[in-house]
C-alpha cells in the first residue's frame, strides 16, 4: 500500500519556511538555465528558423560566409543568367530572380553611446527584394531608389545604431548615404542595411560581390537540389567558376553553429555546477524532514507500509519540491521573453539583434532539469528513511 | 564569550548536512570567481594593451584593406618608429573552421614591435630564411602536437590556396607571451609570402587590414594617430587609427551584453546560495532552541547564547566560501587551457578574491541574521518547552 498523497502534501505545508527556502533556491537555479537556453533559442530560431529552403546561397568554393567569399562580376553574371534552376519573374521575358549582393561589416557607433560595433552593410539588386516576395515590408519612408545614394535600415537597428532614423546620413568612406526606409523582413536581415550594390561598391571601391542569391524554379528545390549542388560543383559547364551553393537554411545553419554550441555549452556547464550546488540543498532539507519525522516513520513502517513505499513517499516529496521550484523558476524566467538584445555573431564578425524567447522547449528542459534536481536531492534522505528499523525509529521523540 | 569548541561541536553534529552546505558554499563561491574572472580576460586587452603602439585600419570597417601603398606614407609620419602589417588569413586548419587566428605580417619588424612575443624554440631568424616559415604560440603546439620543422596545412577561406589546394607553413619559432594580453595560440607568418602567391594567382595584392605602429619615445600619440588620419581623408580608404587599448576596446564592445548578462547569472547563484544557507541556519536554530533554553538558564547571556549562532553560521560559510576560493585560484591554469583561445586573459586576480572573501562575509551575515536574533531574544521558559 502506497503512503497517502495528502502526508506527504501536508509535510511540506507543515514545515514551510524551510521548503519554500528551498524552492527559491531551486527556482533561481532553474531561472538561470532557463534564461541561458532561452538566449540559445532566440539566437538560433533568428537564423535557422527563416532560412529559405527555396531560396539559394551562392558563395566561392572554400569560403563558409558571406565575409570571406568573393565573387567577380563575371561569375555572378553567368550564374544568374545562364542557370535554368534559377525561377524568373512574371510574365513571358520576366528576368530571372537572381541577385548579386556585397556584404561588409561596417563599424558603427552604438545608439547609446557604448561603444562600437560591426553593422552588416549589404549592397542589394533589384532581384533581392524581389524574391523575399511578402516578408519583406517598408516599415516606415520608403524603399530605396537604385542608382541613388541611399539606404533602407532594418527595423532592429533603429533604436540600436547611431544615424539609422529616417532622414539620417549614413557616412560610407567618402560618401554619405540617405536614410530613406526602414523595412522589416523576417530572420537575421532585420539587423542589416541595405543599399544599392552598384552605389555600395563605388563607395568601398570593392568591386566584388560576395554572394549570389536566388530563389530556386520548382524543380530544383527539395530532392532536386543535391543533384543541382552536385552539378555546380562537378559539372564541366560550371566547375571552373569554383562555386558551392547550399539553401539559405543550410547556410543560416552553419553560421549559427559556433555560437549556438558555445551557448550550449554555457547552460550545461553552468547548469551542471548550479545544480551541484541546488541538490546539496535539497538533500539537506528533505534530511532534516527525515530527521523530524523519524518518529513518524516508525508508526508507518509499524502499522505496515513497506519500506518501499516509505521510500517512495519522501522521493515524491523531493520530487514535488523540485517540481514548483521549476515552475516557479520558469515564472521568473517568464518577463525576459522578448526581450531584445545583440551580441556578435563570430561567424559573420557583425553583430545581431535578438529577442530572449522562452518557448515550450525551453520551459520543458527547465522542469526536466528541476525534476532531477528533487530526485537526485530526495534519493538519499528517503533511502534512508526507508531504512529505518521501525523499533529505532519509534523510540526517538 | 562563545566557546569555538561548542561551535565546532555543534557544526560536527550534522556532518553530511555541514558538509553539505560547505559543499554547496565552494561551489558557487568557485563559480562566481570564474564569471568574474571571465569578465576580466574580456578586458585583458584593453588592460595590457602597450601604450607605444598605434593600430590603423579602414574608417569604414576592418574587412576592407587598406593599400599597400600606404605603408610608406604611415612610415613617413613624424613619431611614427615601426610599422607592422597585419592581414587576417582566416585559413581552415582540419574541420575546425574557428581553429586559430593566423596573421600575415611583416616578420622582420616583429621583434620591435612586439617585445611581448618572446619566441623560445627557433627564431625570427630561422623564420626570415624561409618563405613558407612561421611563428605559433606555445599552447598551439601543444594543443595540436606541432615541434619546429612541421608543416601546418590551412585551407583558405579568404585566399584560396594555389589551385584550390591547401597552402602550407612551416613552424620555424614558438612563442610564449610575456602577459596575457597577448594570444598564446596565435599563428604569424610571413605577409611578403603571402603577396607573392596570391600575386601569382590573380594578379592583385592581398592588401593588409591593419597596421601596427610603434611611435617613437616621447611622441604625441594624439597627434601621430591626427597626423595619419588626416593624410588619407580624401581618400581612397580612409583610416582610424587608435591606441592598442582603444583598437582591443572594439571587440570587447562587439560582446554587447555579455557582462551584464555574466553579472545576471552571478546573481542568479547567489539568490540561490544565500536561501540555501539561511535553511541550513533556521535548521540548526531549530534543534538548538532547547539546547539555548538551557544556556540561558544556567546564566549564559543573550549575547553569547546570540554569539554561537552567528559563530557557527560565519564559520560554515567562511569555510565554505574560502574553499571556493582558494579551488578558482588552484584551478587558474586548468580552466585557462579548457577556455583556451576564447579567453586567453583568463586571470583569477587579488580583486576577483577580495570581492569572494567580501561576499562570503556577507552569505555568513545574511544566514546567520535570523537564528542570531531569534536565539538573542529568546525566553528560557519558551525554549525550555520547545521540542525539536
Amino acid at each position: 500500500m502506497l503512503v497517502p498523497l495528502s502526508y506527504t502534501l501536508r509535510s511540506l505545508f507543515v514545515r514551510r519556511s524551510a521548503t519554500l527556502l528551498t524552492i527559491v533556491g531551486v527556482g533561481a537555479t532553474v531561472a538561470v538555465l532557463a534564461g541561458v537556453l532561452a538566449l540559445r533559442a532566440g539566437f538560433t530560431t533568428l537564423f535557422a528558423q527563416n532560412g529559405r529552403e527555396d531560396v539559394a546561397v551562392f558563395l566561392r568554393d572554400g569560403a563558409t560566409s558571406e565575409g570571406e567569399s568573393g565573387l567577380t562580376r563575371e561569375t555572378c553574371d553567368r550564374l544568374i543568367k545562364t542557370l535554368p534552376q534559377i525561377a524568373r519573374g512574371d510574365g513571358p521575358e520576366g528576368a530571372p530572380l537572381g541577385a548579386m549582393e556585397c556584404y561588409l561589416a561596417v563599424r558603427r557607433p552604438k545608439a547609446d553611446g557604448s561603444g562600437e560595433t560591426n553593422v552588416p552593410f549589404r549592397g542589394i539588386e533589384r532581384a533581392s527584394i524581389a524574391l523575399r516576395g511578402d516578408e519583406f515590408r517598408i516599415a516606415e519612408g520608403r524603399s530605396l531608389e537604385f542608382g541613388a545614394d541611399e539606404v533602407i535600415v532594418g527595423r532592429k537597428l533603429k533604436n540600436r545604431i547611431a544615424d539609422c532614423q529616417l532622414g539620417d546620413v549614413v557616412q560610407v568612406n567618402t560618401v554619405p548615404f540617405k536614410v530613406v526606409g526602414i523595412f522589416e523582413c523576417d530572420g537575421p536581415f532585420e539587423s542589416e542595411i541595405w543599399g544599392d550594390f552598384e552605389r555600395i561598391s563605388v563607395a568601398l571601391q570593392r568591386p566584388v560581390a560576395s554572394r549570389v542569391v536566388a530563389l530556386l524554379a520548382p524543380g530544383a528545390t527539395g530532392d532536386g537540389f543535391a543533384a543541382f549542388a552536385t552539378m555546380l560543383k562537378e559539372g564541366a559547364d560550371y566547375k571552373d567558376l569554383k562555386v558551392v551553393v547550399k539553401t539559405e537554411r543550410a547556410y543560416l545553419t552553419d553560421l549559427t553553429n559556433a555560437v549556438g554550441t558555445v551557448l550550449l555549452a554555457l547552460s550545461v556547464g553552468l547548469s551542471v555546477i548550479m545544480g551541484i550546488a541546488a541538490v546539496f540543498t535539497a538533500t539537506n532539507t528533505m534530511l532534516s524532514a527525515v530527521a523530524s519525522r523519524t518518529h513518524e516513520i516508525g508508526i508507518l513502517l509499524s502499522i505496515g507500509f513497506r519500506p518501499l513505499p516509505v521510500f517512495l513517499s519522501f522521493v515524491l516529496e523531493a520530487l514535488l519540491l523540485g517540481l514548483v521550484g521549476g515552475v516557479v523558476g520558469c515564472l521568473l524566467a517568464l518577463p525576459i521573453n522578448g526581450i531584445e538584445t545583440g551580441t556578435t555573431n563570430w561567424a559573420t564578425f557583425t553583430e545581431v539583434a535578438f529577442a530572449f524567447r522562452v518557448t515550450p522547449g525551453v520551459m520543458a528542459s527547465a522542469l526536466q532539469f528541476s525534476l532531477l534536481l528533487g530526485l537526485l536531492g530526495g534519493a538519499i534522505p528517503a533511502w534512508k528513511a526507508a531504512r529505518l528499523a521501525p523499533t529505532v525509529a519509534l523510540r526517538r521523540r | 564569550m562563545v566557546s569555538l569548541k561548542l561551535v565546532r561541536r555543534y557544526l560536527l553534529r550534522h556532518k553530511v548536512r555541514s558538509l553539505l552546505t560547505v559543499g554547496s558554499l565552494v561551489v558557487a563561491l568557485f563559480l562566481l570567481c570564474l564569471l568574474q574572472s571571465l569578465v576580466v580576460a574580456l578586458d585583458a586587452g584593453v588592460r595590457n594593451a602597450k601604450r607605444n603602439r598605434l593600430v590603423v585600419q579602414s574608417a569604414v570597417s576592418l574587412f576592407v584593406d587598406l593599400p599597400v601603398a600606404y605603408q610608406q606614407k604611415i612610415a613617413a609620419v613624424e613619431g611614427v618608429q615601426h610599422i607592422c602589417k597585419w592581414q587576417w588569413f582566416g585559413g581552415r586548419y582540419g574541420d575546425d573552421p574557428m581553429a586559430f587566428a593566423q596573421f600575415g605580417v611583416d616578420m622582420e619588424v616583429m621583434d620591435r614591435l612586439y617585445p611581448e612575443v618572446v619566441i623560445v624554440e627557433g627564431s625570427y631568424v630561422d623564420v626570415m630564411a624561409d618563405r613558407r616559415g612561421c611563428v605559433i604560440g606555445k599552447s598551439l603546439a601543444q594543443r595540436h602536437g606541432l615541434k619546429l620543422g612541421d608543416t601546418i596545412p590551412l585551407i583558405g577561406t579568404i585566399f584560396p590556396g594555389p589551385n584550390g589546394a591547401a597552402w602550407e607553413f612551416i613552424v620555424r619559432a614558438i612563442y610564449e607571451p610575456a602577459n596575457t594580453a597577448v594570444d598564446p595560440g596565435t599563428m604569424f607568418f610571413r605577409w611578403d609570402y603571402l603577396d607573392e602567391s596570391v600575386k601569382a594567382m590573380t594578379g592583385e595584392s592581398p592588401g593588409t587590414g591593419t597596421y601596427f605602429l610603434r611611435t617613437a619615445p616621447g611622441a604625441d600619440q594624439v597627434a601621430v594617430a591626427a597626423a595619419i588620419e588626416k593624410l588619407f581623408e580624401n581618400g581612397p580608404q580612409r583610416v582610424t587609427s587608435s591606441t592598442e587599448a582603444e583598437f582591443n576596446a572594439q571587440f570587447v564592445s562587439m560582446m554587447g551584453n555579455v557582462p551584464f548578462f555574466v553579472s545576471a547569472i552571478g546573481t542568479g547563484v547567489l539568490i540561490a546560495i544565500v536561501l540555501a544557507c539561511i535553511n541550513t541556519m533556521l535548521l540548526a536554530f531549530r534543534e538548538q532552541q532547547h539546547d539555548a533554553g538551557i544556556a540561558k538558564a544556567l546564566g549564559f547571556t543573550d549575547g553569547s547564547v546570540a554569539g554561537l549562532m552567528l559563530a557557527q553560521s560565519l564559520l560554515l560559510c567562511g569555510l565554505g566560501g574560502f574553499s571556493g576560493l582558494l579551488l578558482s585560484k588552484l584551478l587558474e591554469p586548468a580552466m585557462r587551457a579548457l577556455l583556451g583561445s576564447q579567453f586567453p586573459g583568463y586571470e583569477v586576480t587579488n580583486q576577483t578574491l577580495l570581492l569572494g572573501a567580501l561576499v562570503t562575509l556577507a552569505i555568513g551575515l545574511a544566514a546567520g541574521l535570523v537564528p542570531t536574533l531569534r536565539a538573542r531574544s529568546l525566553r528560557v521558559v519558551d525554549a525550555l518547552r520547545s521540542v525539536e
